[in-house]
């Protein structure tokens, strides 16, 4: 009941957002020096042929009325149609997503997995010799362009070292791809009892996912070194050593207060990571939602850049709203209100 | 001119003296100030240091591996990658320098006002903030840079407003604490102005923070402006740009010739760590309680 009331609460409060994130999209279109519709109609249209395309897209009408034709469609689940591929947005967004979430979410995964106990590590001895170089290299995980870090990976794995299959898409040419099941290849081939292509599907995976990995982890160091750190220095840590507590059980402690603000931390930094998975997919020819929205922004496909904007910008409040309730479910402390 | 002869005292007046006094209590703050100082160097003496032209093409060297005449190799062009690499790091202050500005120019008023005036003005702002915190930056900086067309200004401009919110945010936090100080009630009570309360007596207590993010945004700035030009809605390819250059050399990658995406990248990760080491020296010796908890 709680659970319910705090959800409707801050869908409420997520409501002005939404309209604002709709608005920004719907206004990216617009602020282009391209004109839609000589786009639409090529070389050849004269006047009288631009003038019917434009009242047909409703584009002499005011902004207003646009904006609110605009949400209709949306409600409607009608984003357009993207011009290179003549298919809806919309199918081609819920074709692409669980390509880039696979890669995005394992990534993630691995980076919290490798990044809070190295970030916990470095705050119990600040300024030693691992918090030294957990520093060092998680500095250089924000430095490294995605881009380059993948390039270098693909030199060094694919071209000298030749541990890694070429670098062009999430399945070897001479596999067969499992039915769609799920969208993510790994799933899909377990379920299909596919083994050589969940092999290569792995692979394939395996470039990628480590450098996105690295840059993952890197905030994370460093937001759970500065909570843990903070912890360390509050009352609470001093009244559990000074009851005589083994090390172990103060960690422990540290860990279960670090819990909320690390993954509040780690939900904000997903929309990030997602748009940076457009770039990992654009090297590795992944042809995930990021690949496929980025070679949208390129082609000045209208229709498709909104959408893919719009489904990170959802993407991100739907991810705000789930970490609140996690973070409500793991601190007694925020029920009371 | 007196103070040039007070050259031996522990303290020197001015700029210089002050950002001396920095590095001598932070070595992050130093070994930051170094690297920019480095780079400010090459971007302001490219013409002298570069030892050719950097969009100048050999048709005889193309894709020659470092060493000999071409220290970094050259590229696909014939172009030599040390100049270009040097003649780059133009184009990273040419638009870090300009957005920074623009971003505290922008940010900063708006956090002072939205602070000290608090009520609807400062609701207004926290709800576009929040809508702004929904998108990621790159993906609406190259939307919005394709949208509108791929010149330097452009990317400046978006640069510069879709980074200023932080500022706001930052110097919003910290007038919001100052609002109500003896210091700017009494500022108040002998008959300032508003405006006069904002920007004379609250503004250089509250500017610190801002100052310590400054040097961060900055080395973002040059990172998305690459990215952009790596994607190829920014800086448009014979540029020595260094996202356009590594966006050159990486369809050699794959076949071996690794110098031409190498070195730009090398170049653009440094200036990106100096900048980042700067604001992270800055905000320990700006900020007292980061330093008493040692870091």
């Amino acid at each position: 009941m709680l659970i319910l009331r705090f959800t409707l609460r801050r869908l409420l409060v997520a409501a002005p957002t939404v309209l604002g994130v709709l608005f920004i999209t719907f206004m990216l279109v617009r602020i282009g020096h391209q004109d839609p519709v000589a786009m639409l109609a090529g070389p050849m249209a004269d006047r009288a042929m631009l003038e019917m395309i434009r009242t047909q897209l409703g584009l002499d009408q005011p902004l207003f009325t646009q904006f609110a034709g605009y949400l209709w469609r949306l409600a409607q689940g009608d984003l357009g149609r993207s011009w290179q591929s003549n298919q809806p947005v919309l199918h081609e967004i819920i074709a692409h997503f669980p390509t880039t979430l696979e890669l995005t979410l394992l990534s993630v995964g691995l980076g919290a997995i490798i990044g809070v106990p190295v970030g916990l590590r470095a705050a119990f001895r600040p300024n030693g010799w691992f918090d030294q170089i957990s520093r060092v290299v998680s500095l250089l995980g924000f430095s490294v362009p995605t881009y380059w870090m993948g390039l270098m990976a693909i030199f060094i794995f694919f071209f000298l070292l030749r541990l890694a299959p070429a670098p062009m898409g999430r399945l070897s040419l001479e596999v067969i791809a499992p039915p769609t099941i799920t969208g993510s290849l790994v799933i899909d081939s377990i379920a299909a009892g596919n083994w050589e292509a969940l092999r290569s599907a792995l692979a394939q995976l395996m470039l990628p996912v480590s450098c996105f990995t690295l840059i993952a982890a890197a905030p994370v160091v460093k937001q759970t070194r500065a909570v843990a750190i903070e912890i360390l220095g509050s009352d609470y840590i001093r009244y559990a050593r000074a009851c005589g507590f083994s090390p172990r059980t103060v960690r422990r402690i540290v860990l279960r207060n670090a819990v909320a603000p690390v993954l509040t931390f780690i939900g904000t930094q997903l929309t990030s990571l997602l748009a940076a998975a457009s770039l990992i997919e654009f090297i590795f020819a992944w042809g995930g939602l990021g690949h496929w929205g980025l070679n949208a922004i390129l082609l000045g496909d209208f229709a498709a850049v909104q959408g893919y904007v719009l489904t990170l910008a959802l993407f991100s409040v739907f991810v705000f709203l789930v970490i609140d309730l996690l973070v409500l479910l793991l601190e007694p402390r925020g029920q009371r209100r | 001119m007196s103070i040039a002869t007070t050259d031996s005292a522990p303290a020197r007046p001015g700029v210089i003296g002050w950002i001396i006094g920095l590095a001598r209590r932070s070595p992050t703050f130093a070994l930051g100030f170094a690297i920019v100082l480095v780079f400010a160097v090459l971007a302001l003496g490219a013409d002298w240091l570069a030892p050719f032209d950097p969009v100048q093409t050999f048709p005889f060297a193309v894709l020659k591996p470092p060493g000999g005449d071409f220290v970094l190799g050259s590229d696909g062009n014939g172009m030599d990658v040390l100049s270009r690499v040097i003649h780059g790091s133009r184009y990273a202050f040419g638009i870090s320098l300009p957005a920074g500005a623009l971003m505290v120019v922008i940010g900063v008023p708006l956090g002072v006002v939205a602070g000290y005036k608090g009520g609807v003005t400062d609701e207004v702002l926290i709800r576009i903030l929040d809508v702004l915190r929904a998108f990621p930056t790159i993906i609406l900086s190259l939307a919005v840079v394709a949208a509108a067309g791929a010149s330097l200004l452009n990317v400046v401009l978006v640069i510069g407003f879709l980074d200023s919110p932080i500022f706001a945010r930052i110097v919003r936090a910290e007038v919001l604490a100052l609002r109500s100080a003896t210091f700017v009630r009494a500022a108040v009570a002998v008959g300032n102005p508003p405006w006069r309360v904002m920007f004379v007596h609250i503004l250089p207590n509250a500017i610190m923070g801002a100052i310590a993010q400054l040097p961060v945004r900055m080395s973002w700035a040059v990172r998305i402006s690459a990215t952009l030009a790596f994607v190829g809605v920014g800086v448009q390819a014979p540029a020595p740009e260094w996202g356009a250059m590594i966006r050159q050399g990486a369809e050699f990658v794959i076949s071996g010739e690794w110098w031409v995406a190498t070195f730009p990248g090398l170049a653009l990760i440094a200036l990106v760590l100096g900048f980042n080491l700067l604001g992270d020296g800055l905000q320990d010796l700006l900020d007292p309680r980061r330093r008493a908890t040692g870091k």
